[in-house]
C-alpha cells in the first residue's frame, strides 16, 4: 500500500497543482451532478405526478365491435329484417371489481340520458333548439329538452374538477347518493323557473310520457363556460345531474365510464424533454471531462517521468505507478465530491427551474394549437368512445386550464442525496480511471534506461 | 574468489546505428570492490552501466547475476532485490523528504528494515545529513547533501549491488571525497559490489579497480 501513501505526500506536497485539479474536476462534477439530479427529479416528478394527477381509465361498450356484429349478422342472416345495433352494457360489477384494484383511487361511473320537463320549463335557445331532435342517433332513441348526465359524484366529473362548473347552492352528489332520485340543476334553469335546492322537480321519460320521475334539487351549479350546445342540441343550461342508478333507469343499462389523463401526459411530456436535456448534458460533460481530464493527467505524467523512471528503477511495478496516480486523482475527487455535492445542488436547482419552465412554456403553447383543432379540446381520451350519445354535455368543457396550472406548477425537487453522490462517484472513478490511462499508456512502456539516462 | 556479477558476450548496438557500441564484453565483478568505469563522452560507459542495472536489455549476450542470467530472474525483479542505482542527477522524490525517500525506497524494495524510521535515521546521519534536514523536502537541500541522500537509499536498501551513474559530476572537490568515502564504506565495510561510471580520473583512481572502455572495447588498468 506505499502507493497510497505516496499519492498522499505528492497531493499534500504540490497543494497548488491539487487545488488547480480539484477545481477543474469540482466544476466537471457540478455539471455532472447537476444533470443527474433534474434527470433523477425529472423522473420523480414524472412519477409524483402519475400518482397525484393520475389518470382515468375508460371502461366502455365497444361500439367498433357492435358495428362489426351488426353488419356480420346483416350478410350472414337470410331473412330481410334490418339488422339491430346491440350494445353489449358495461357490467357494473365488473367495474367495480376493477375499481378494487390498489392503483385506483376513484371510479366514476357516467350515464347519459335525457328526459322531458314537466314540472318546470327547460331553457330555450333558438340556436339549440333545431338541433335537438337531430342529434343522438336514430331510430327507436327519442330525446328529451333535459340531458341527464348520470354519475357517481359531480366532483368527479371533469368540468367541475376543471372548475368550469361550481356548485353556487347546497352540495354535489356523491356516492351516498347512488339509488336516490337526488338532483344537482344549472343556475340558470333554477332561475328561470325559481328553483331552489330542496324542491322537487318533476321529469318524463321521452319514450314513455306516462312515466315520470320525481327529482329532488340538493345542489345547484354555475357552468362558466356555456358556450356550446350539448350532443343532444339541447340548450347547456337544460343539463342536470343524477346519481347513475337513476340515469339507468331512465335509460336502460348502458353506461360508460369516463376518461382523463390528459394532465398526466401533459406533466409526463414536460419533464420528459426536461429528463432528455438533462441526460445530454450528462453525457456531454462526462466526454468533455474525461477528454479535459486526461489532457491534465497527460501532461502531469509527462512532467514526472523522472519519478516514473526512479521508481521503475527501484524495482516498483507499473501497475501501482498507475494505482498511485489513480490514488491521487481519488483523494482529488473525495475533495471535489464534496464541492460538488453543494454546488451541484444550487446549480441544478437554478438550471432544473429554468429548464422546467422552458418546457412547460412550450408545453403550453403546442397544448393550446392543438386544443383549436377539431376533436382535440383537451376532452378525455376515449371519453365519448361509450356509445351514450350525450357525451360530456356542457362539463366535457377543456379541461386545459388546469392541466396548465398543474404543469406549472410542477417542480423539480433537485436534492442531493447519498445515492446520487455515489452515483456521481462512480462517474467520477470511471473518468479518472480513463484519464489515468490514457496518460499513463505513453511512459509506462518505456524501458527506466529511456526516461532517466537518454533524455 | 566470489563472483557477483558477469558479463558473458555482451554486446548493444543502438537501433539507428551500424556499428556495436560495445561487443563480446566478457567481465566479472565481485562482492566487497568497488569498480570504476572510465572513458570519453559517449563512449557508450552509461549504457554498460544501465544494462548492468537491468535498465535496459543487451541486444546480444548475457548478464549473470550470481550465475543467473537476468533475463531469468526478471528485470523487476532484479532491480527491486538485487541493485540499485545512484543516478547523476541524484533522481530522489522531490515532493518527499529524505527520510521519506528512504522509507518509500524500502518499502518499494521490500527491505529487511521496511517501515524502520529509526534505521533510516540512522543511515541518513551516517551519510552525513543533519537532523533537521532529514524532515525537509529534499529540494530545500544541496547537491551534495541530496547526492548524499541518494546514497542512503542505496543503503536503506538491502541490494547487494550498487551502481553509480557519475555520482560526483555536479559536486565540488569537497563533496566528491566525502561521496567516494561512502562508496568505499558500502564496498569494503559492507561488502556491497559498487560499479561507478565516472570521467575523472581522480575519482577513478580511488577505487580498487578500473575498467576503460576505449574504441568500443573494455579493458581492466
Amino acid at each position: 500500500m506505499n502507493f497510497i501513501k505516496r499519492a498522499w505526500l505528492n497531493t499534500s506536497a504540490k497543494w497548488g497543482r491539487t487545488a488547480l485539479l480539484t477545481l477543474v474536476t469540482s466544476a466537471i462534477l457540478i455539471f455532472v451532478l447537476a444533470g443527474l439530479l433534474i434527470s433523477n427529479a425529472a423522473n420523480k416528478a414524472t412519477e409524483q405526478a402519475k400518482r397525484s394527477v393520475g389518470s382515468t381509465l375508460t371502461l366502455s361498450a365497444n361500439r367498433e365491435k357492435a358495428f362489426k356484429k351488426m353488419q356480420a349478422s346483416a350478410t350472414s342472416s337470410s331473412s330481410s329484417s334490418r339488422p339491430k345495433l346491440t350494445m353489449t352494457p358495461v357490467k357494473l360489477s365488473d367495474a367495480k371489481k376493477i375499481a378494487q384494484n390498489k392503483n385506483i383511487s376513484d371510479y366514476n361511473v357516467t350515464v347519459n340520458s335525457s328526459v322531458n320537463a314537466k314540472s318546470f320549463d327547460a331553457v330555450s335557445t333558438t340556436s339549440a333548439s333545431p338541433m335537438g331532435n337531430k342529434m343522438g342517433g336514430s331510430g327507436s332513441s327519442t330525446n328529451g329538452d333535459i340531458t341527464v348526465t348520470g354519475v357517481s359524484s359531480t366532483n368527479l366529473v371533469s368540468s367541475f374538477q376543471s372548475k368550469s362548473s361550481k356548485i353556487t347552492s347546497g352540495r354535489g352528489l356523491t356516492t351516498a347518493d347512488a339509488g336516490t332520485n337526488n338532483t344537482v340543476i344549472e343556475s340558470e334553469l333554477a332561475s328561470q323557473d325559481n328553483l331552489k335546492v330542496g324542491d322537487t322537480i318533476t321529469v318524463k321519460n321521452p319514450s314513455n310520457s306516462k312515466k315520470t320521475y320525481k327529482l329532488k334539487i340538493v345542489g345547484i351549479y354555475k357552468a362558466s363556460s356555456i358556450s356550446s350546445t350539448t350532443m343532444m342540441g339541447n340548450d347547456p343550461s337544460n343539463t342536470i345531474y343524477t346519481s347513475y342508478t337513476f340515469a339507468n333507469t331512465v335509460k336502460g343499462s348502458k353506461y360508460a365510464n369516463t376518461a382523463d389523463d390528459a394532465s398526466y401526459q401533459t406533466v409526463k411530456k414536460s419533464m420528459s424533454t426536461v429528463s432528455g436535456f438533462a441526460n445530454k448534458i450528462v453525457w456531454l460533460v462526462a466526454l468533455a471531462g474525461t477528454i479535459i481530464l486526461a489532457l491534465i493527467v497527460i501532461l502531469m505524467v509527462r512532467e514526472r517521468r523522472y519519478e516514473i523512471g526512479v521508481l521503475l528503477s527501484l524495482g516498483e511495478s507499473r501497475l501501482k505507478i498507475i494505482g498511485q496516480f489513480f490514488a491521487e486523482l481519488v483523494i482529488v475527487l473525495v475533495v471535489s465530491l464534496v464541492i460538488a455535492g453543494a454546488g451541484g445542488q444550487l446549480v441544478g436547482n437554478k438550471l432544473g427551474q429554468q429548464l422546467v419552465s422552458s418546457a412547460q412554456t412550450t408545453q403550453t403553447s403546442s397544448s393550446q394549437t392543438t386544443g383549436n383543432q377539431p376533436g382535440s379540446r383537451g376532452e378525455a381520451p376515449g371519453g365519448n368512445r361509450g356509445g351514450a350519445a350525450g357525451g360530456h354535455g356542457p362539463m366535457g368543457s377543456s379541461p386545459t386550464a388546469t392541466q396548465k396550472q398543474k404543469a406549472t406548477k410542477t417542480k423539480l425537487e433537485t436534492k442531493v442525496n447519498a445515492t446520487e453522490l455515489m452515483e456521481l462517484g462512480g462517474f467520477g472513478l470511471s473518468i479518472m480511471f480513463i484519464a489515468v490511462l490514457i496518460g499513463s499508456f505513453g511512459i509506462l512502456r518505456l524501458e527506466p534506461k529511456k526516461v532517466l539516462i537518454d533524455d | 574468489m566470489t563472483v557477483m556479477l558477469t558479463t558473458k558476450d555482451l554486446t548493444y548496438w543502438y537501433e539507428n546505428s551500424d556499428n556495436p557500441l560495445f561487443q563480446n564484453v566478457n567481465l566479472q565483478f565481485e562482492p566487497g570492490k568497488l569498480y570504476a568505469i572510465v572513458g570519453k563522452s559517449g563512449s557508450g560507459k552509461t549504457t554498460f552501466l544501465s544494462l548492468l542495472a537491468g535498465l535496459d536489455q543487451p541486444k546480444a549476450g548475457d548478464i549473470l547475476y550470481e550465475g543467473t542470467p537476468l533475463k531469468r530472474i526478471g528485470l523487476t525483479n532484479y532491480r527491486r532485490h538485487d541493485v540499485s542505482v545512484v543516478f547523476q542527477a541524484y533522481n530522489l522524490f522531490t515532493y518527499m523528504s529524505p527520510l521519506n525517500n528512504l522509507m518509500t525506497a524500502m518499502a518499494i524494495t521490500n527491505s529487511t528494515h521496511q517501515g524502520n524510521k529509526q534505521y533510516a535515521t540512522e543511515i541518513l546521519a551516517s551519510v552525513g545529513i543533519a537532523q533537521a534536514d532529514i524532515t525537509r523536502n529534499v529540494t530545500h537541500l544541496s547537491g551534495g547533501q541530496q547526492q548524499r541522500v541518494a546514497i542512503a537509499r542505496t543503503m536503506a536498501c538491502d541490494a547487494p549491488l550498487v551502481v553509480a551513474d557519475e555520482p560526483t559530476g555536479n559536486l565540488d572537490e569537497q563533496n566528491t571525497q566525502s561521496i567516494i568515502k561512502q562508496f568505499q564504506q558500502l564496498a569494503h565495510q559492507q561488502g556491497k559490489c559498487v560499479i561507478l561510471v565516472t570521467h575523472e580520473p581522480d575519482v577513478a583512481k580511488q577505487c580498487d579497480q578500473q575498467i576503460q572502455l576505449v574504441n568500443h572495447k573494455f579493458s581492466v588498468v
